[in-house]
């Protein structure tokens, strides 16, 4: 215990009241994502009801299986990052570290499918708003499917680079063992932050390519 | 607080379930979606396994199951005014006059074809 | 002006306690680099107060050149295309750099902990954070109004905000990070509301401002994000072209409207409910009586932030929203007005039957009713749809909310200043030049906007720079009273500044309130108490005074 108190700053009683609010502010910062998004999804869903087909056409045009290749990764991803936080709560930072360094290459996948099929929008002229120059689909709406296409995974994308930042910072310090037994709210904060990246995720999948 | 303690050292077989679990529901959705079996309900059946799936991450990956009380109602409240604001945007859309609609397949059939009208947007057989 | 009869007995806890604490949060630590990297809440509290009121005064220079250009019905002092800069960089001050940061960030960051008795708010890094993000987003929007500012008005309404060649993108950016800093602050609030309460003081004997403070929290976290996706959306429209937003792409701009007041009207409660919480406080301490229906109040705000999201759809009556959609939203806005109402009536009863001191900031206290009484009632009648299509866009709303913004914050504000003031820094203020601010205040408000009432029922449109001669005289009215409304702020800043040099010791409770905050000296040692104060009665206790009465 006393390597746990030097952690609690002096306004707190103790480190349980100290973890309960930093969960808890956590949380909060979670919901303000939530609703950041929540914006995203208002557009996407007002823009769907306008143009049906156009968004069904537009969504072909996108590969569902680079979708789901992706959907898989980042699902393990977090399986991953969930047992660092597993491990370093029993103090086996190592292992907690290696898990941490093997999400953040599950996350390099990710982004890297997702290079992949930026480019290929980019040859097709599959782009958002003004840009949009792809032949095989006029119709109206079809662009607007594509710009918020490319704000949603372009708003996810970055978060999962962020994410990969925070992670990067905690896989450190796990190496260094600064965390371990009662101490381990950094790794479950960072933790549920990448899990809210895997949440998104898991609504834009189907939203996007399976419709 | 004995309970909690309890999952706390619970081992990672919990968190290897619900990953094998995630996995088996988005082999489903995927399955689903690419088979067309859903017809029109495909997207509201692709949205309730996404709320599953998430429901399974926020429980037990992101341990909501095991830290209730203020974090679930954040999360909670969070959702509400999600819900709130995509609901009421989507009935003003439904229930609008339709030509306060940005041009669309259902509006340009009301409207008289010429030049007025933004490119893109004319019926095809009107083009030359 | 008489002081009142009743005169004020110290609380039995001040026996003993110096005047003036000499070793104090202000000078325990020394240097300007002390206050860059301070992360206690009080110093932080004084930085907002700082900046917050720089932003007041030129918010105010604005409203001021607005006021001389509509002087005349013609050109008065400048072009259109200045008039139309100059609102917009009117409201963008006003809103995103005063009104919202202003009472959490100021009375929020000071009181908020020693009110439940916390030694700091619950992340004191974030909170220093706030401020760097406020000065950063005021920066940022600087720049623009600096590079020629933009001239779409405060909302930034699509497809003009997204096709002017104005720089909007700066202040769009600006007020997107000053959202983030906003959202700091409500999230350390809840969570030190949460997770620090001393022992005693239990939800349900929380002070009615931090319940205040608490439900605002929420509106902030919860709303600010949207704002924040809405700005940067047409940020991006307005540099990339994505067609987010714009018909002639496929873009529905209603949808912007819809997600710009998704925060925008929740934030018209973000400046007001704490205004409520503070008046809350003022109020009972003058009256010397409870608070009459504590758990009413509290949940009040509760219910204010919550139905406050159910109504952001009666700015678009006129935009194209359905009528489905208008109605809905019109009978929601209307119950707004019910958990405001219960907010005044329980204010009126504990008025009612107290021993009132009529000290300056009770002065803001009445001054506070009638404005938001005015405000308020003039809004169900805004919120009503066929009303509000004779209204729109006219200089009837610019009163209406400048009655709920300036009438209820800035008095709300103002209330708080003066009563918290020799608490903060030690130092009573001179009651009577205290007491000639506020009476400047109060008529310079109503002779600067009930013309615009007027104005506005006859068709006066807002946002032109010029107007018929037969709305000339009004508006010479309305120039006059925003002049004595100005003076009457250079007399409260006046009078504030000089107590700092010039005021006596007020003691640790000049006022012989019975709230928590009061229970340390002034101004507070750097850790809030010398000792930990206990808490044994609930807050606005005043039951010993007025045996016989019977308690709330």
């Amino acid at each position: 215990m006393p390597a746990a108190e030097s952690h609690v700053a002096h306004h707190f009683p103790d480190l349980e009241v100290q973890s309960h609010a930093a969960r808890l502010g956590m949380w909060l910062f979670l919901a303000t994502e939530v609703l950041l998004f929540g914006g995203l999804f208002t557009a996407y869903a007002l823009y769907r009801m306008l143009y049906p087909s156009a968004f069904h056409g537009a969504s072909r045009l996108i590969e569902t299986s680079m979708g789901a290749l992706n959907t898989v990764v980042l699902i393990t991803s977090s399986l991953t990052v969930a047992l660092a936080f597993h491990y370093s709560r029993q103090s086996r930072n190592r292992l907690a570290a290696l898990l941490l360094v093997a999400t953040i290459g599950l996350g390099f996948v990710f982004l890297g499918v997702k290079a992949v099929e930026y480019a290929h929008h980019f040859r097709e002229g599959h782009l958002p708003g003004r840009f949009y120059r792809y032949a095989g689909l006029q119709v109206p709406g079809a662009s607007m499917f594509f710009t918020v296409y490319f704000l949603m995974t372009g708003l996810h994308g970055i978060h999962v680079i962020i994410g990969m930042g925070v992670l990067t910072w905690l896989a450190v310090g796990a190496w260094r063992g600064s965390y371990g037994g009662d101490y381990t709210t950094p790794i479950e904060l960072g933790g549920m932050y990448w899990h809210l990246v895997d949440l998104i995720w898991i609504f834009l999948f189907p939203l996007l390519y399976l419709i | 607080m004995s309970a909690e303690t309890e999952h706390k050292h619970a081992g990672p077989g919990r968190y290897v379930a619900v990953w094998i679990a995630l996995l088996l529901f988005t082999a489903l959705t995927v399955a689903l979606g690419r088979s067309h079996l859903a017809g029109s309900w495909g997207l509201p059946v692709a949205l309730a396994i996404a709320v599953v799936k998430s429901t399974l991450v926020v429980l037990f990956f992101m341990h909501l199951w095991d830290h209730g009380g203020a974090n679930r109602l954040v999360l909670a409240t969070a959702l509400v005014f999600v819900a709130l604001l995509i609901g009421l945007v989507l009935l003003d859309s439904a229930t609008r006059f339709p030509l306060a609609d940005p041009p669309t397949e259902a509006t340009m059939r009301l409207m008289p074809p010429g030049p007025g009208a933004p490119p893109g947007v004319e019926p095809a057989a009107a083009r030359p | 002006m008489s002081p009142s009869p009743a005169s004020i007995p110290p609380a039995p806890a001040d026996a003993g306690a110096p005047l003036y604490l000499e070793r104090n949060y202000l000078n325990a630590r020394r240097g300007l680099w002390s206050w860059l990297t301070t992360l206690d809440h009080k110093r932080i509290g004084v930085m907002y107060l700082v900046l917050t009121s720089a932003a007041l005064f030129l918010g105010g220079i604005f409203a001021m050149l607005l006021r001389i250009e509509l002087l005349t019905p013609g050109p008065t002092i400048m072009s259109a295309l200045a008039y139309n800069r100059t609102f917009t960089l009117h409201g963008v001050v006003m809103i995103f750099l005063f009104m919202i940061p202003a009472i959490p960030g100021i009375f929020g960051n000071f009181f908020l902990p020693l009110m439940i008795g916390a030694r700091d708010v619950a992340f004191p890094r974030l909170n220093l954070l706030s401020v760097y993000l406020y000065l950063t987003g005021a920066a940022i929007a600087l720049y623009g109004m600096i590079h020629g500012g933009a001239d779409t008005g405060w909302t930034f309404y699509t497809p003009y905000s997204t096709t002017t060649v104005t720089m909007v993108w700066p202040i769009l950016l600006g007020a997107f990070v000053l959202g983030m800093g906003s959202i700091v602050t409500g999230l350390n609030f809840i969570v030190t509301v949460h997770t620090l309460r001393a022992p005693g003081i239990g939800f349900m004997r929380m002070p009615l401002f931090v319940w205040a403070l608490y439900a605002t929290s929420i509106i902030q976290v919860l709303a600010t994000p949207v704002l924040g996706i809405t700005l940067l959306l047409v940020a991006v429209e307005n540099v990339f072209g994505f067609g987010i937003f714009d018909p002639a792409r496929g873009g529905d701009p209603v949808l912007f409207q819809h997600m710009f007041w998704f925060y925008s009207h929740p934030a018209v409660y973000i400046m007001i409910l704490p205004a409520m919480g503070a008046i809350t406080e003022v109020l009972s301490a003058f009256a010397r009586k409870n608070t009459f229906g504590y758990r009413a109040v509290a949940f009040s705000s509760l219910g204010i932030a919550f139905v406050g999201f159910f109504t952001w759809g009666h700015h678009l009556f006129t935009s194209g929203q359905s009528t489905v959609d208008a109605g809905i939203f019109g009978v929601l806005s209307m119950f707004v007005g019910i958990f405001t109402a219960i907010k005044i009536f329980n204010w009126t009863a504990t008025l009612y039957r107290g021993s009132i001191a009529i000290r300056t900031p009770f002065i803001y206290v009445i001054a506070f009713l009638f404005f938001l009484l005015f405000g308020g009632m003039t809004g169900i009648a805004l919120a009503t749809v066929a009303l509000d299509v004779h209204w729109q866009d006219t200089y009837f709303v610019v009163a209406h909310f400048h009655f709920i913004m300036v009438g209820g914050t800035v008095a709300g504000f103002l209330a708080a200043l003066t009563y918290w003031w020799p608490k903060m820094f030690g130092k009573s203020y001179s009651e009577r030049w205290g007491i000639v601010g506020a009476t400047l205040i109060f008529l310079g408000f109503n002779f600067t906007f009930i013309p615009q009432f007027l104005l506005g029922n006859e068709g006066m449109p807002r946002r032109y720079y010029s107007y018929p001669v037969r709305f000339w005289p009004l508006n010479v009215a309305s120039t006059a009273g925003a002049s004595v409304l100005a003076l009457g702020f250079l007399v409260v800043l006046a009078t504030l500044l000089l107590s700092l040099k010039y005021g006596k010791p007020a003691g640790p409770n000049p006022w012989g309130s019975r709230g928590y905050e009061w229970k340390t000296l002034s101004p507070p040692p750097e850790g809030n108490f010398l000792t930990q104060p206990t808490y044994p009665r609930m807050p606005h206790d005043y039951d010993d005074l007025n045996p016989g009465r019977g308690g709330h």
